[in-house]
């Protein structure tokens, strides 16, 4: 487990969500404009702070007016607020850490109000502010190697950032012999993979490049299969037997170097002499071997984001690509799904599923496990999806 | 009073309710004094009943199951529903077939169906032998998509139960599901 809790404050649909104990796989569901999308951009949001700025990030999830558009409608006068509790290795020790980011705007201009890096220095105590800035001016702490010793002073420096919407572990996380927590955040930041499969990127003849993981879009879908084959063959067969149980026709995958240097899919039906170039194979099988590139990748993101991993594929797999969403969380990565699919859920444990409600107009994130209803029903043999859709994932109906 | 929870063989049944009940209980807050669960049909309704009413703990909650008879044995039918419900005592369940169909329900009120879809060409006055007697109807689904020129089920019974006058019903499955209804939640 990484991430152990979200709070979420005015960012978009989230106007005030709180999720504790996040498990190792969380699967959201939730109607059409109850917030799911909105959770899930904001690990975009927050590794698009990083690479580029805040403004940036703000214009690249709300356009031109920027923060106007992403803080939630009738709040643009308070901050958006984002705070994340994980369990972070530091020198050797698990910590529990808390980054909080706020961000307000003022004469159109955004700004990060305060940015803070905390954790406890021993079991017992504080938490102790190891990172606080606010407008790109703060301190931060430099004697991090001596913070398991109470008695001991820290030290503090005074660092100015270039501007005041550039996020503070970007500027010292690169110093990451210096700063242990700061980097180690910013490189979970920058590890974390929010999907955004689309099919019409991930066809046709690609650049032949070094790709060890799918990227966020699946234009590099050639070169991580063929780094596969050459270098982790057992994978890639492994792959190549569970399309051809899964997507009927299916007999071979190579990758295919083009006359100009390039790379692209080729699928062999076992019906036909000829093999199908990829342009000629139908989006579900496109998908369902992006997703096994995904999902069988030797060395797991840290944390992944899909957004309903079911579209285009057949009812009858979201059994088996639920158990590769189990299978990957328990190899070590965290991941959150959003999915409209009740067979997705029917083969997922209770607690690894939330739901989405409006209430009041305010989107609240509900822990299925969380209501003993629900969970005897299920133990009494009424599978997650059924429950949900015969409408028990209903706080009015649950809390009266 | 516990709530009423309605354990229902589709989606049809729960537009149904949703127009017939605020007739009966103008108070009724669904969700909050009672409950619809659709089923994906007749089998997928039978394999979720023991489950419900095992499940279900709050103090003075209440059944009601609603199958249709489809022509079958209603009497059978009625006591293997009545099996599959036997971990709750009998006076908390209330067991309904309906003959045949849901849509003979519909038939049993024709002022209700030609208020939404004025193109039946008949007159409450002048009510055709088949219809007289709607639980006599062996398609009743089939009868109602002619008259209404719609297959569309779940929109269907929503608009037409909510024009439904529940003492001039027809269908006598309708009559002893309502009083058998009223006599559940007088207890």
């Amino acid at each position: 487990m990484i991430i152990e809790s979200l709070r979420i404050k005015n960012f978009k649909a989230l106007q005030n969500v709180v999720i504790n104990n996040l498990p190792q796989l969380s699967v959201f569901v939730g109607r059409n404009g109850s917030g799911k999308t909105s959770l899930f951009k904001v690990f975009a949001f927050l590794k698009n702070c990083l690479r580029n700025n805040v403004r940036s990030a703000l214009n690249a999830e709300g356009g031109r007016m920027g923060f106007r558009e992403v803080v939630t409608r009738g709040h643009s006068e308070e901050a958006i607020e984002i705070e994340i509790q994980f369990r972070l290795e530091i020198e050797g020790k698990w910590r529990l850490v808390t980054y909080l980011l706020s961000i307000r705007e003022e004469n159109g201009r955004p700004y990060v109000e305060r940015e803070i890096l905390r954790y406890k220095r021993g079991r017992y105590g504080a938490p102790y502010h190891y990172l606080d800035f606010s407008s790109g001016k703060g301190q931060v702490v430099t004697n991090e190697e001596e913070f398991d010793e109470p008695e001991k002073e820290l030290t503090r420096t005074f660092q100015e950032l270039d501007a005041p919407d550039i996020l503070a572990i970007k500027g010292l996380g690169l110093f990451g012999q210096q700063f242990k927590a700061a980097s180690a955040f910013r490189k979970l930041i920058e590890n974390w993979h929010v999907s955004d499969f689309h099919i019409s990127e991930a066809r046709g003849k690609k650049e032949d490049e070094e790709a060890y993981h799918l990227s966020s879009s699946g234009d590099n879908l050639p070169s991580v299969a063929r780094h596969l084959y050459e270098n982790e063959r057992p994978i890639f067969d492994r792959i190549v037997e569970k399309m051809r149980q899964r997507v009927p026709g299916v007999e071979r995958v190579d990758v295919e170097p083009t006359a100009d240097g390039g790379l692209m899919m080729r699928y062999t039906d076992g019906a036909f002499t000829e093999p199908f170039i990829d342009r000629n194979v139908s989006d579900g099988t496109i998908k369902m071997f992006a997703y096994l590139l995904l999902l069988d990748d030797p060395k797991p993101f840290p944390i992944l984001c899909v957004e309903e991993p079911e579209n285009q594929l057949y009812p009858e797999l979201m059994y088996v690509l639920a158990e590769e969403f189990i299978q990957y969380a328990e190899r070590g990565g965290q991941v959150f799904v959003s999915t409209h699919s009740p067979e997705f859920l029917n083969a997922l444990p209770l607690d690894t599923i939330f739901w989405l409600e409006k209430k009041d107009g305010v989107t609240c994130v509900n822990r299925a496990s969380d209501y003993e209803l629900i969970r005897n029903l299920n133990a009494e043999g009424d599978p997650p999806g059924a429950l949900w859709q015969q409408g028990f994932f209903n706080t009015q109906r649950l809390e009266n | 009073m516990g709530r009423v929870i309605f354990l229902l063989e589709e989606p049809s049944m729960a537009a149904a309710l949703r127009g017939i009940l605020p007739k009966i209980y103008p108070n009724w807050v669904e969700n909050v004094d009672w409950i619809a669960i659709p089923h994906g049909g007749k089998s997928d309704l039978e394999n979720s009943i023991r489950r419900k009413v095992r499940a279900w703990n709050e103090p003075g909650v209440r059944f009601v199951i609603l199958r249709d008879n489809d022509c079958g044995d209603c009497i059978a039918r009625k006591a293997r529903l009545r099996d599959l419900a036997s971990d709750r005592d009998a006076s908390e369940v209330l067991i309904r077939i309906v003959c045949q169909e849901l849509e003979s329900w519909f038939l049993g009120d024709l002022a209700a169906i030609n208020a939404v879809y004025n193109r039946t060409g008949i007159s409450p006055d002048n009510i055709p032998a088949k219809f007289r007697d709607p639980d006599k109807l062996a398609n009743a689904a089939k009868e109602l998509a002619q008259l209404t020129g719609t297959n569309a089920k779940v929109s269907r019974a929503e608009s037409i139960a909510q024009e439904m006058n529940l003492s001039a019903n027809r269908s006598k499955s309708f009559q002893v599901f309502v009083s058998g209804l009223q006599r559940l939640v007088r207890v």
